[in-house]
Parts: structure tokens; C-alpha cells; sequence
């Protein structure tokens, strides 16, 4: 478990970066964190010639609301997101529930949110979120800078659209807004393992009606996913009465939404411990649970506010 | 949080310890092996000459340029297995023409450090004609692929207790049958194997984590064709063992072979992957139970037969389902017990003793058994185990399976299990979730088990020392040697109270064989029990001597000379008084050697496990876990419970998460290390209470039994139980360990299709 012989650079700007990524004589791999390349270096699954440590340019780090998005730097590490008001509105309590499933406080403290962008693990819970709420992916590339829907950007297990020579250098999310409740639920085996499944979802209703709704899928195809059947199913329905819970009933419209995501939407591989069948009936499960923990969030969220007003 | 505090802990819980890793050799190489990639198949050829071009590589050799490598050591320790198990079937410490597990070393480079010896690994060349491969022993029965050409793949076969009469089964108002699989699980110890081999003038020094280190030193001396006092084995800090570092193992043969060979300092420190890959495995048997019962619940027979899955080699595995076979019995006084065992060679790295070694496995069988015959009578499951323990007045009890357990009151230990997990108040709970169908399913498991601790007869005694300088210090040694089971704050402790000296004044010495010439080690749950009584016979002895050296200086009859508080008075007024450094100083230097043994003992103990179960998603979880275990006399509490403690999660993780999974061709999946092989982390850690009873063992002075792997033995029982009896329309033998989501939810499947075709 040693890694094979490789060239490091330690660039100070986001330019010389680039600069180092463009040799192209080299196969070159970005450090941030380094939870995921590290341990494959080690593994000598990945082998990389050149590894351009961007963790000393200080203006990848850090993350501000820029209009209605939030703008994640690249050396944002994972635990920044832990507080549950760090990021403003439902998209902070989307965030902070899905954290605390990405392994456990040391890996959280060094890993990054761009980092995850960048492995594109089918199994990771920011690149789900990301492709669900239409988050952005900013490159810098020897051509200039440039940005990727995130729904155009994975293109498959630890595939993506960043060409070798490109950085990124952030990500950008969209703010939810007051009438929208989140909910996200990981399936595993231990706390310490990648997600079976996990599915995070956003909730809007206005005047009783779904007038939006977004579901990711995280592991439920060997990319991140967008349930847009499942959806499609929902929006512009009534939200009608909630169940008691946690379990959610067949005939509920949640669970119906459930199916439709894990048989239209869903194209998970076999795994040991979750085959094809098991993930699908997980996602089920988890769609229709997590929508129903986002109804709650926003009744709650409802409730709280009017009760500032009084 | 005083009485947390161990001697050791300041040291290894503050960066200080000092493993086989942190010992600095200048002009040290290290080795790497090269490693099969398949299973099973025919070695053509290996060739090393690239790897010898890379820089900082030293060395690399197949077998082919080692002639002279020995085999591996076999071993028939405790007379667990056989010569003829053994006989025919050689494992070399390099592979020179037959792959038979994956990993199996094909070559070792040695480099300046493990970078350079890993680069020198990946030039290294191996033609192999891969064979098919067999990983389970119902596979490899069939005797289709076979391992050795032209032998059986079954190295051994063995037998307890007398066959059952069929009348028996016959006149049965109930019969219960049923299959286990007690899955391949992997020690996982914090610091995997080392050894670190270092010539010096006609000697060797071998550092190594490891439990017998004069065992060690036998066997290397045997293979370098050295007399045993040309070796000396050191034991530093060692990061946990469970069973799995007792051996010469082929890595350790290689790396001996080429220090004296050429004269250099040479380690090995096996990293996690080569660990998971090579390192020994612990059960790994397929159970067939039967058990009857008359119609009040009283046991009649009980029969187990095991296939074991004992790995490429016939090692010390061969012989451990013995263990199983013995304990067969369990705590109950059924009249007719026969266990039945073939011990089944398997293209995986061999099976060896894990934490419970062979008990796990006996007790697993017969009290998930137990909760099915309480289903078919309709009875309480406490209430059947209650008719059916031995009872505390019948020790010496002599089972059908030839063990004569030495003391308990098995049923103090069920009682306290259930109040203190509240038995009554989950029941209700559980009654009103059935009522309601949004609430999670609820069970209660309970596992009582009885096993064995200090060794097999022949090996139940240790070699030790006291030793007083003029300072009045006492040095402690013995055979024994810690991986973190706290020797240095138990035994000085020990001494100290039997001498009636401070303890600062008591310091230990272990796993040295310069320092301690005889042992035998760390193992079996033996060290409290055995070394404990051995400090105290030594301690009995050095009162003796001090008290005859005392007559002598005073002259005056030895019985007029009296001990108190570590000094000699005389015992009429107390006049003339001398501690022991004195004494020493008087009398000249005091060293008190021996070797004492005491018999097997009976730990045992009753594990309680409330769980829940979502039905939707196959998740289980534990809401409470109760441990009462009994090891007697309990010499160090805080010891004592932090065994129970981490033996009860490897329980949690042999009933729900570990497991070695094999893709088609025989490889195991643990490509990715702990992310494929799930042990139960900090997150996973249920409440666990860990109480005890005290029942002294008759069978040794000090009235101690082993402590250290109740929780392996009694806990997945008990969590399997639970789930079973969350779940009561799901057939029990569906649920086999470890009880995954996906497996829970086929179950259930498969039960609600049952009742739908019904």
C-alpha cells in the first residue's frame, strides 16, 4: 500500500494551476482533501505522474451567497457544512443532513465538496444533491474559465466533463426559498461505508399544491441521478394529509412516487449486499420517506415563522 | 475516570508505544511480497530479474532461487489435529508450483525501504494456469477440484460423544433441525502482522507482535536447523492479536531465511490490504443441529455435524472445529450429545483461531437452536433454558462431549441479565408495537453460553520468575505475551498484593525469551487464570525462601521467623526485621523460579439483546445489549470490563456486518479494505451494560477463569435471537449471519410469499 513514484507541485494561484495541469505529458491528478485519491494512490488504482496540491491558493477557499446562489470554493472541506445555519434557508438544512453521512469527522475535516465534483463517486451525496437542484461547476482551463450545468457535467462512475487541464475551482448551488422543506436519508451497511442508496429531496408547496419538487438519488446509477419521473409525478398535485411515519403506506402518493423513481428513474448496479432488486426496493423506500420528511420540514419551517410574526 | 487507568495506557495512549514498526535497525531492508492474484492454479514461472534492476531493490526471489527455503511450520498444537491431516500436504513458504489460496506469495523483494520494495514487487513477473477454485466447504467436499492431487480435500474428521439412538428422535414430543453458516470473519487487529529478523555474530533477534514467542523461537530454530538458544524472540508493544499472530507464518519463514542468509537486518510490516488478503481467517463452518425435547421441555438429544472451512493448508484450523465439537453441550444437562466434524480444505488463506477459537461457534448453534424448539413448544424461551440448565450443585459436571466443566450457576447469570435489561418492560413494548402497524417490530434475544478458558490438557501451565535486587525492586517474568490486554497493570498488582509490597515496587517483564528462557504464551483466555496462580505460587515461594534466609541470618528455626508487608520478623515480638532488599543484601542474590499449571475452566455467561428491525429497509438495530459474564474471581475489573466490552462489539460484528464475501473466481472482495469488509465502527456501538457474577473456579488458586472472549461467544446468539423473534412469521434459518439489510428483506420476502401461497 505505497504509491507509485510521482511529481508534486505546490502552486500558489489558481493560474499557475492551470499552468501545472496543461503539461499534458503528464497524467496529473488534483489534491484537496485527498480522502478518495489518497487511498487510491495507495492502492495504485490511480497512478498519477504529477500531483498538483491546491490546498496553498488562498482564493479557492471559502464560500459566500452570491444572489440567489451559493458559491462553494474549491478548499471548502466537508465540515463546513455541518452547522445547520452556515448556508441560509432549506438548502443549509439539506446540506447539513446530508454531511453527516459523508463517513465520519476526520474524513469531513479534509474532504471537500469540489473534491467530490471532481472523483464524480456515483455513491457521493454532493453530487446528487448538486445535479437535483441544478448546481454549477466552475473550471479554470488554459482556455480561460467556464461553467457546466451539473446535470451536462457527470458522465458516468468517475466520469466528467473537466477536461485533464481544468481545475475547478467552485461550485455553485442554488438558495431554496421559505416555502420549500428538505429531507435526505442514507441507506448503508455502517456509518463508515459508501451509501447503498441515499435520496435527498426538496419539497415547495404553495396554497396546497406541489409546485415544485426535486429528488436525487445518490448510488442509484453509476452517476448521480435526478428522478425527474418520479417528479413529474408529483408536481402540481395536492399535498394532502401527512402520514404519522416513519414508515409511508403503499397507497400513499409519496410511496407511489417512491416506485416510480426506483423503476423509471433509477438504473443502479449490482453490488455485494444490494443487488439490482435490493436497491430498488431501498430507493422506494427512501424517496417516499424523504419526501415526507421534507413535507414536515416545511411545515415546521411554516410554523416557526409564523410564530416569529406574532 | 481513575479506575480506567491501566499501567500501559499513559505509553500507548499517548503516542509512546513502541512497536515492531517504530525499532530503528540501521541498514534495515524491508520485504514485500508478490501475490497471486488467482485463487487457485498451476505456478509456470516467476521471473524476478526486472524487479533486481529497480532502484534501492536489494533482492527478489522465487522459490526456484531459494532452494533451500523451508516449508511453513505445521503444527499439532494441543493435539487438535493430526500427522496424517498434515502428512502429503506441505505449504511453502513460497508458492514453487501450485497456487492454492489467493495471495499466496510467489516471490519477495527486499528493498531500502517498503516504496522501493514495492516498486520492485510490481516488476516482478508470474505465469499462472489458473484451476477452478473452491471457497466453501460444501463446494470442496465434492472433492471435483481437489487441492492436493489425488487427495481428499477432507484432511480430518472427528467425532464427541456417543451416536444418538434413532428412538431417541423417535420418542421426541419435539424435534427441531436446522443449518448455520458461521461465516469466514477476519481478526482485525489494529497493528497486522510484523517481524523484524536482525543477525547479530551467530545469533538472531526476531522482534515481532506476536503470543508465543517461544514458539516462535522453536520453530525457527527448527527450520534454520539452529539450536533454540541461538534465537531470541522479542515481543514489543502489539497492537491486539485475537488469536490470529501465534505462528511461523510463510512471510515470517522467508524473512528469517534471508536475514541469516545474507547477514542484513530484514522486517516485514504486512499492511492492511496484505492483511485482509493473507492473514489468517476465524470460523467458517456449515452447521447441521438437531435437538429434541419431551413435551415439558426437558432436552433428550442433540446432535451437531460441522463441515469446516479450514483453508489451502491443514495448519492449526484443521484441528480447531474440535473446539466446537467439545463445547457442543452448551449449559444444559441434555442426557445425549453427539458433534460430529470433517475438517475440508478450501482455496483461502487458512483458518486459525479468532477470539472464541471453535466456542463461538458451538454456542451459536445450540442457543439459536434452543429459541427454535421454544417456538415449537409454544414455550418462553427463558423458561426452556431454565429447565434445562445444569444445575450449580451438579459441578464437576461431566458432558456427552468428554468436558468436565469445573463450576457455575448459569441460571444467576440469566437472572441478572433479564433485570437488568428490564425483560418484562420490553415485552410489553413489544406487545403493543404488534398492535400497531406504523411501530418497528421489536425482539428480545437471549444467549447463554459456557466455554472454555486456559488451554487444552498439556498446555495449561507457564513458566515465571521472581527476582529481588538490593533495592528491595521485584522483577516479575513469565511466558505470557500482552497485545493489550493490560499484563502490566494486572500482574504487579498481583504480586505485589501476595508479597504485601507497593505495587511501584513490582515491575514486569514479558515476551523476552533471552529474559523468560520457557513459555508458552498468550492465548486460550489463559494468562489471568494460569500466570495469575504461577505469580501467586512464585509469590508463596519467595515468602518461603525469604523466611529460610531470614532463620539462617537470625539463626533461628524457620518457624519462629514470620512474613508481614513484604519483610521478615521474628515472630515472637518482632524485634530483629528486614525487608527483602536488605535481606538480599544480606544473603545475596534471591531469584525464585517455576513452572506451575492449573486445569481448564468454564467461563460462562447469559447476553441479552433487545432489537428493532424497519421492515422496509432490512436495517437492524440494537436498542440495548446486556452482558453478564462470570470468569470467577475477577482480579482487575477494569480489565475484566474492557474485555467484555470490545468482545461484545466483535460479537455486534459477526451478527451484522463482517463476513468475507469471494467474487466467481475465488478472489476474496476486499479490494478496498475496510470499505468492503464492515466492522462495526464507534457509530454502530449500541448501549451496552457489561455486568458479572462470580463463581470461583475450583480448578485453579486464584479462583480466576479467562475473560477475554466472552462477548465473540455469547453476543451474536443473542442479536440473532432477537432478530429472529422480531420477525416471528420469517423461517429462522433464513436469517444467517451477519444479518444484512438485503438479507432481512429476502427473508421477509420469502415468508410473506410462503403465507401468500398458503
Amino acid at each position: 500500500m505505497k504509491p507509485a513514484p510521482f511529481d508534486y507541485a505546490v502552486p500558489r494561484t489558481v493560474a499557475e494551476a492551470v499552468a501545472a495541469l496543461g503539461d499534458t505529458r503528464r497524467k496529473a491528478q488534483v489534491v484537496a482533501g485527498g480522502q478518495s485519491l489518497i487511498l487510491e494512490m495507495h492502492l495504485e488504482r490511480v497512478r498519477p505522474e504529477l500531483v498538483v496540491d491546491i490546498n496553498r491558493i488562498p482564493e479557492l477557499d471559502g464560500m459566500r451567497v452570491e444572489g440567489d446562489e451559493l458559491r462553494v470554493g474549491a478548499l471548502v472541506r466537508h465540515a463546513a457544512f455541518e452547522p445547520p445555519d452556515a448556508v441560509p434557508g432549506p438548502l443549509g438544512t439539506l446540506l447539513a443532513q446530508a454531511v453527516v453521512n459523508i463517513a465520519h469527522p476526520p474524513i469531513r475535516s479534509r474532504g471537500t465538496m469540489a473534491g467530490s465534483y471532481g472523483w464524480a463517486h456515483p455513491a457521493s451525496e454532493w453530487c446528487a444533491i448538486g445535479v437535483a437542484l441544478d448546481a454549477t461547476v466552475e473550471l479554470a482551463g488554459p482556455d480561460g474559465a467556464r461553467s457546466v450545468a451539473a446535470r451536462d457535467y457527470f458522465l458516468g462512475p468517475f466520469r466528467t466533463a473537466r477536461l485533464p487541464q481544468e481545475l475547478i475551482t467552485a461550485v455553485r448551488l442554488p438558495l431554496l426559498g421559505e416555502n420549500t422543506g428538505v429531507g435526505f436519508i442514507e441507506h448503508r451497511r455502517t456509518h463508515f461505508c459508501f451509501a447503498q442508496v441515499a435520496v435527498g429531496t426538496t419539497l415547495t408547496v404553495d396554497d396546497g399544491v406541489i409546485s415544485d419538487v426535486r429528488i436525487a438519488l445518490v448510488n442509484s446509477a453509476d452517476r448521480p441521478l435526478r428522478a425527474r419521473a418520479a417528479e413529474d409525478a408529483l408536481r402540481g398535485s395536492e399535498l394532502g394529509a401527512l402520514p404519522a411515519g416513519p414508515r409511508v403506506r403503499d397507497e400513499h402518493p409519496f410511496a407511489r412516487a417512491g416506485r416510480i423513481a426506483a423503476e423509471h428513474d433509477a438504473a443502479p448496479l449490482p453490488e455485494p449486499f444490494a443487488d439490482v432488486d435490493h436497491k430498488r426496493r431501498i430507493i422506494a423506500v427512501l424517496v417516499a420517506r424523504t419526501l415526507l420528511q421534507a413535507a414536515n420540514d416545511r411545515r415546521a419551517r411554516l410554523a416557526a415563522r409564523q410564530g416569529d410574526h406574532r | 475516570m481513575e479506575k480506567w487507568a491501566r499501567r500501559e495506557d499513559e505509553r500507548l495512549l499517548s503516542g509512546k508505544g513502541r512497536y515492531v514498526a517504530d525499532i530503528h535497525v540501521p541498514g534495515c531492508l524491508d520485504a514485500a511480497f508478490v501475490r497471486s492474484k488467482v485463487a487457485h492454479g498451476v505456478l509456470r514461472a516467476v521471473d524476478c530479474t526486472a524487479a533486481r534492476d529497480v532502484p534501492g531493490v536489494v533482492g527478489a526471489w522465487s522459490a526456484a532461487d531459494l532452494p533451500d527455503l523451508p516449508p511453513v511450520p505445521y503444527t499439532l498444537l494441543a493435539g487438535l489435529s493430526t500427522e496424517e491431516a498434515v502428512a502429503g500436504r506441505e505449504w511453502s513458504a513460497l508458492v514453487k508450483d501450485r497456487v492454492r489460496y489467493p495471495g499466496e506469495a510467489l516471490a519477495v523483494v527486499l528493498g531500502e525501504d517498503r516504496y522501493r520494495a514495492e516498486d520492485g514487487v510490481a516488476e516482478v513477473t508470474a505465469t499462472i494456469d489458473p484451476l477452478p477454485a473452491v471457497v466453501t466447504p460444501s463446494a470442496a467436499l465434492k472433492d471435483s477440484v481437489r487441492l492436493f492431487d489425488g487427495m481428499s480435500n477432507v484432511v480430518l474428521r472427528g467425532e464427541a460423544g456417543e451416536p444418538v439412538d434413532p428412538a431417541v428422535w423417535e420418542g421426541a414430543a419435539a424435534v427441531v433441525e436446522a443449518t448455520y453458516r458461521q461465516q469466514l470473519l477476519m481478526p482485525s487487529p489494529m497493528e497486522c502482522r510484523t517481524v523484524l529478523a536482525v543477525p547479530d555474530g551467530d545469533r538472531l533477534t526476531v522482534w515481532s507482535g506476536h503470543q508465543m514467542p517461544h514458539r516462535l523461537r522453536r520453530e525457527l530454530a527448527a527450520l534454520l536447523g539452529w539450536s533454540a538458544d541461538r534465537i531470541r524472540v522479542v515481543v514489543p508493544d502489539t497492537g491486539g492479536a485475537f488469536g490470529s499472530k501465534s505462528a511461523a507464518f510463510p512471510e515470517f519463514v522467508a524473512v528469517a531465511h534471508l536475514a541469516v542468509k545474507l547477514g542484513r537486518p530484514v522486517r516485514w510490516i504486512e499492511d492492511r490490504l496484505e492483511s485482509m488478503l493473507v492473514a489468517t481467517r476465524g470460523r467458517g463452518q456449515d452447521q447441521r443441529v438437531r435437538l429434541a425435547a419431551d413435551a415439558d421441555g426437558r432436552l433428550l438429544a442433540y446432535e451437531l455435524s460441522i463441515d469446516a472451512d479450514v483453508g489451502a493448508y491443514p495448519h492449526l484450523g484443521a484441528g480447531l472445529p474440535m473446539q466446537t465439537a467439545w463445547m457442543a453441550a452448551g449449559a444444559y444437562t441434555t442426557p445425549h450429545v453427539h458433534a460430529t466434524l470433517r475438517s475440508v480444505l478450501t482455496n483461502t488463506m487458512v483458518t486459525y483461531p479468532y477470539r472464541g477459537a471453535g466456542r463461538p461457534e458451538a454456542a451459536i448453534a445450540i442457543e439459536r437452536t434452543m429459541d427454535l424448539l421454544a417456538r415449537r413448544l409454544g414455550m418462553d424461551p427463558v423458561e426452556l433454558r431454565r429447565r434445562n440448565f445444569i444445575p450449580p450443585d451438579a459441578f464437576p459436571y461431566e458432558t456427552p462431549v468428554g468436558r468436565v466443566y469445573d463450576s457455575g450457576n448459569y441460571a444467576a447469570a440469566l437472572d441478572l441479565a433479564l433485570e437488568t435489561l428490564d425483560h418484562d418492560r420490553w415485552r410489553a413494548e413489544q406487545a403493543r408495537r404488534r398492535t400497531d402497524p406504523d411501530a418497528l417490530p421489536l425482539g428480545i434475544g437471549i444467549s447463554c453460553y459456557v466455554e472454555r478458558s486456559g488451554g487444552e490438557a498439556g498446555g495449561l501451565h507457564e513458566f515465571g520468575s521472581l527476582q529481588v535486587t538490593e533495592d528491595g525492586r521485584i522483577t516479575a517474568r513469565c511466558g505470557a505475551a500482552p497485545s493489550g490486554q493490560g499484563h502490566e497493570t494486572v500482574f504487579p498488582a498481583l504480586v505485589a498484593k501476595f508479597l504485601g509490597v507497593p505495587e511501584a515496587q513490582v515491575r514486569l517483564i514479558e515476551g523476552d525469551t533471552d529474559e523468560q528462557p520457557e513459555g508458552l504464551g498468550s492465548f486460550a483466555s489463559r494468562s489471568a487464570q494460569v500466570d495469575g496462580a504461577l505469580f501467586q505460587h512464585l509469590a508463596n515461594l519467595l515468602i518461603e525462601e525469604a523466611r529460610t534466609r531470614a532463620a539462617g541470618l537470625w539463626e533461628l528455626p524457620v518457624d519462629q521467623v514470620a512474613w508481614t508487608d513484604g519483610s521478615v520478623h521474628t515472630a515472637h515480638n518482632g524485634s530483629a526485621l528486614m525487608d527483602l532488599g536488605e535481606l538480599v543484601k544480606h544473603t545475596g542474590p534471591l531469584r525464585i523460579e517455576d513452572r506451575f499449571e492449573t486445569g481448564q475452566a468454564f467461563p460462562f455467561g447469559a447476553h441479552a439483546a433487545v432489537t428493532e428491525v424497519d421492515p422496509d429497509l432490512g436495517l437492524v438495530n440494537i436498542l440495548q445489549l446486556v452482558t453478564v459474564d462470570d470468569c470467577g474471581v475477577i482480579l482487575n475489573p477494569a480489565v475484566v470490563r474492557g474485555q467484555a466490552y470490545g468482545s461484545a462489539l466483535q460479537g455486534i460484528g459477526q451478527a451484522l456486518y463482517e463476513g468475507m464475501q469471494f467474487d466467481d473466481d475465488g478472489v476474496p472482495h476486499v479490494a478496498s479494505g475496510f470499505l468492503d469488509y464492515l466492522l462495526p465502527t464507534f457509530t454502530e456501538v449500541p448501549p451496552i451494560e457489561a455486568k458479572d457474577t462470580h463463581t470461583p473456579s475450583p480448578n485453579s488458586p486464584l479462583g480466576a477463569k479467562g475473560a477475554g472472549e466472552s462477548g465473540c461467544i455469547g453476543t451474536p446468539a443473542a442479536i440473532a435471537n432477537a432478530v429472529a423473534d422480531a420477525l416471528p412469521a420469517v423461517d429462522p434459518e433464513l436469517l444467517q449471519m451477519p444479518l444484512t439489510p438485503d438479507r432481512i428483506l429476502r427473508a421477509l420476502r420469502a415468508s410473506t410469499h410462503e403465507e401468500d401461497v398458503r
